[in-house]
């Protein structure tokens, strides 16, 4: 994580160029600081704050509702109204809402939505009340914070992580001789029980070519060869460097060798793990509610390490504060004070299938007696990678599951899939810096 | 949002829908009288009467056509504070090779010509024949009318989530049907080409089939039996009989009917968007498909903006054929 602590000292230092030319200039696109929280209750007169979080389904639209209840009993001062939108409508609304300001106060956000949101102008700078909060890159998983960083600013507290990890059915290890309990940790000893397997007529993990999951697991892939996704500025794809080509030859290579089937449609390796067609799929932490496992008996593990290093795709969502037009700064402290009072109280969340982002809660032997299926999930959070923070990234990132469909399905070798995709999100991220700039 | 013409909107649904579009195949009522003195004063009326829905299709036709045309010369990202004007900028680089959107543009155009050039032949063949053999005097003929119209009611969500599992390659019952007969049981139907075409294709006519068959139904209707016992006293058998009294019979409606499945058929999204996802790669993905994600997903409304009025000129130079080559067999 040398990279990181690298990243970590510029953003300091651009942070403190910023607060300076901040204190020059207070007028202009640049987002104030949420500046006038002090500790982490709120005393100032009683406000009603507004939240926005795309939390529609699972468990979450019963879970949110008693938690914004209980807060609003504890704390005589504020009233939180939840208001959860579908993710999308999200995206749509707050750009004119927050203009006109009538945007939430505080929202939740995905990992790489965050910079788009900041580049807008959207957001209320998060150091000030990162700082008040009493929050350090250390209550959280290593690298998170950053994930929620833009341009040097903080703009994201985290709220939750979803890690992809190695979901196995026994039944199927078990009837092909393969003992469960000695689940494969590496390449060789994966590559041995695929083989073992495809023996017993079994295809063992089934590879596809689309976001959930096959995009996914290749970025795993690509980072546990050593690569990353983008250059340290983001101006240039480096997901085609000989880590991303290995990355994807492995998965090819897992078709090629028979071990998957080919042309497997979307959700058809989990589809195929609930009917016991196939021993692993590689997949997020979200499918630990899946209901239709339990007709299985089944186990989650760390994904197994490919690659030189050990590394996993993890994605993030994070609460944002927003700068509405005239934001009145009580409604931010209060809100403020509502994203503390939640990540203490997050134990919970891990009933939607995410893990809560606060370590303190997360490392409570409590939570595990509750979701024992999480453990393997947590263990593997110290070498977790997140999204790339990046105004606009989603259009790059869309280029890689185009090269990832198309060498699964042997349109093109990995590694003209991968130049090919690398060379028009290049093309993209031009357009990006051209238009929301940083 | 404001992708321009109403045709090139990025709308799911490809049935075409209007009872405006009818307006063509009815023929000019042009009596006498209205060349006479009177006609201004019934011309004005006339136009009283068509004042309110000129408002409407001004308000939300026009306006936004033109309102697209004015977003299609500027980077515009509804995002930021400022729309730069950029000229012609955007249908240059339509039209540029190598730049940023030209090869996914023609790309998604090709995937929307190879679905239109497939699709359109046999949904006008299969609802032909259809709609002929309702049209004789058989036990049932209601009942069978309302099953090859029933999955026309459905919305393109259900047919694509309904298809999605039937045509999965892997656990699909297609496939499984197959594989029972001892055909191959791994066609991938939903994921690679050409089957992704066959799935989308056969999906589209399958959903959409029962609205022309019921309007060249109505069209075989109103074809006089008097000119069959005509023909069939000048010896027609069955065949002459269709090829000179039930085709010509049914010109105005074909006509109707051919430009409607053609433009529904060129605004194809929501088939390949839930069932091929635009794959493999992005070969299955539509002209729509790219223009939402462009406009919608990326920001992009200048460049959306740009390929939807290059769409619509396609689409109309196409349109504009049609309607000669129908006029001219009619003359």
């Amino acid at each position: 994580m040398k990279k990181q602590s690298v990243r970590r000292g510029l953003a300091v230092a651009v942070a403190l160029g910023a607060s300076v030319a901040l204190a020059a200039c207070s007028s202009g696109s640049a987002a104030p600081q949420g500046a006038g929280v002090s500790g982490a209750d709120y005393s100032g007169p009683a406000v009603t704050i507004s939240f926005w979080n795309g939390w529609t389904g699972g468990a979450a639209p019963v879970l949110v509702p008693k938690l914004v209840d209980q807060f609003n009993k504890e704390h005589k001062n504020i009233v939180v109204k939840n208001n959860p939108l579908q993710w999308g409508d999200i995206a749509a609304k707050m750009p004119l809402a927050v203009k006109a300001g009538k945007g939430p106060d505080v929202a939740v956000a995905h990992g790489d939505d965050i910079a788009t949101y900041a580049a807008q102008g959207l957001l209320l700078k998060g150091d000030d009340i990162v700082k008040s909060l009493g929050y350090q890159a250390s209550d959280f998983p290593d690298g998170l914070m950053d994930a929620g960083n833009y341009g040097g600013t903080q703009y994201g507290i985290p709220w939750s992580v979803t890690p992809m990890g190695l979901y196995v059915n026994n039944d199927v290890l078990k009837a092909a001789g393969l003992d469960p309990a000695n689940i494969p940790t590496d390449k060789d000893s994966y590559m041995k029980a695929l083989a073992a397997l495809k023996t017993a007529g079994v295809q063992g993990e089934w590879v596809d070519g689309y976001v959930f999951t096959g995009t996914f697991e290749f970025e795993s892939l690509l980072w546990q060869f050593g690569g990353d996704l983008f250059n340290d500025g983001v101006t240039k794809a480096t997901f085609n460097s000989d880590a991303g080509v290995q990355a994807l030859t492995h998965m090819t290579d897992v078709i090629k060798a028979g071990y998957s089937p080919e042309n497997v449609a979307q959700d058809g390796n989990i589809n195929a793990l609930v009917s016991s067609k196939t021993a692993f799929n590689w997949n997020g932490v979200w499918q630990t509610t899946n209901t239709a496992l339990d007709k299985v008996d089944w186990a989650a593990t760390a994904v197994p390490q490919i690659g030189t290093e050990k590394a996993v795709w993890s994605s993030s969502t994070h609460w944002m504060f927003m700068n509405n037009k005239g934001q009145d700064k009580n409604k931010t402290a209060a809100a403020a004070t509502f994203v503390k009072w939640m990540n203490e109280h997050s134990s919970g969340w891990a009933e939607t299938g995410e893990l809560p982002a606060n370590n303190k809660v997360r490392n409570d032997p409590a939570l595990l007696e509750k979701y024992p299926n999480l453990k393997p999930f947590l263990d593997e959070l110290p070498y977790a990678h997140y999204e790339t923070s990046a105004p606009g990234i989603s259009n790059a990132m869309a280029t890689i599951t185009t090269a990832v469909n198309e060498a699964v399905l042997g349109k093109k070798t990995p590694k003209e899939a991968l130049d090919d995709a690398a060379a028009k999100a290049d093309q993209l991220l031009k357009q990006n810096k051209a238009q929301y700039g940083g | 949002m404001t992708l321009p013409p109403r045709r090139t909107s990025c709308s799911s649904r490809t049935k075409p829908s209007t009872v405006a579009n009818l307006a063509p195949i009815v023929p000019a009522l042009r009596s006498p009288r209205l060349r006479r003195a009177g006609g201004n004063r019934r011309t004005g009326i006339a136009y009283v009467f068509l004042a309110p829905f000129l408002v409407l299709f001004g308000v939300f036709v026009l306006a936004p056509a033109v309102y697209g045309l004015w977003i299609s010369l500027h980077n515009w990202n509804p995002l930021l504070p400022n729309q730069p004007f950029v000229g012609l900028d955007n249908y240059i680089q339509l039209f540029t090779p190598g730049s940023l959107t030209s090869g996914d543009f023609w790309e998604s155009m090709s995937a929307t010509g190879i679905f239109t050039v497939a699709s359109v032949p046999l949904l006008l063949v299969v609802p032909l024949a259809v709609a002929s053999l309702l049209n004789q005097k058989i036990k049932g003929g209601t009942v069978f009318r309302a099953i090859f119209f029933a999955p026309y009611v459905l919305g393109v969500a259900v047919i694509g989530v309904i298809w999605k599992y039937l045509l999965d390659p892997q656990v699909g019952v297609v496939n499984h049907v197959l594989g029972a007969f001892g055909l191959p049981d791994n066609t991938p139907w939903t994921v690679d080409v050409p089957w992704a075409w066959i799935s989308l294709v056969g999906v589209t006519v399958w959903w959409t089939l029962g609205f022309n068959t019921v309007i060249l139904l109505a069209g075989l209707k109103g074809i006089s039996p008097e000119l069959y016992d005509a023909a069939s006293m000048d010896g027609a058998g069955v065949w002459k009989k269709f090829t000179n009294v039930t085709l010509p019979g049914l010109r105005p409606v074909m006509m109707f009917v051919t430009t409607v499945t053609i433009l529904a058929s060129a605004n194809m999204f929501g088939q390949s968007y839930l069932l091929t996802k635009g794959g493999p790669g992005n070969q299955t993905r539509t002209a729509i498909m790219y223009i939402a994600d462009q406009g919608l997903s990326q920001n992009q409304m200048g460049a959306a903006s740009a390929m939807s009025y290059v769409l619509f000129a396609f689409l109309a130079v196409i349109s504009v054929i049609n309607f000669r080559l129908q006029r001219e067999k009619s003359n």
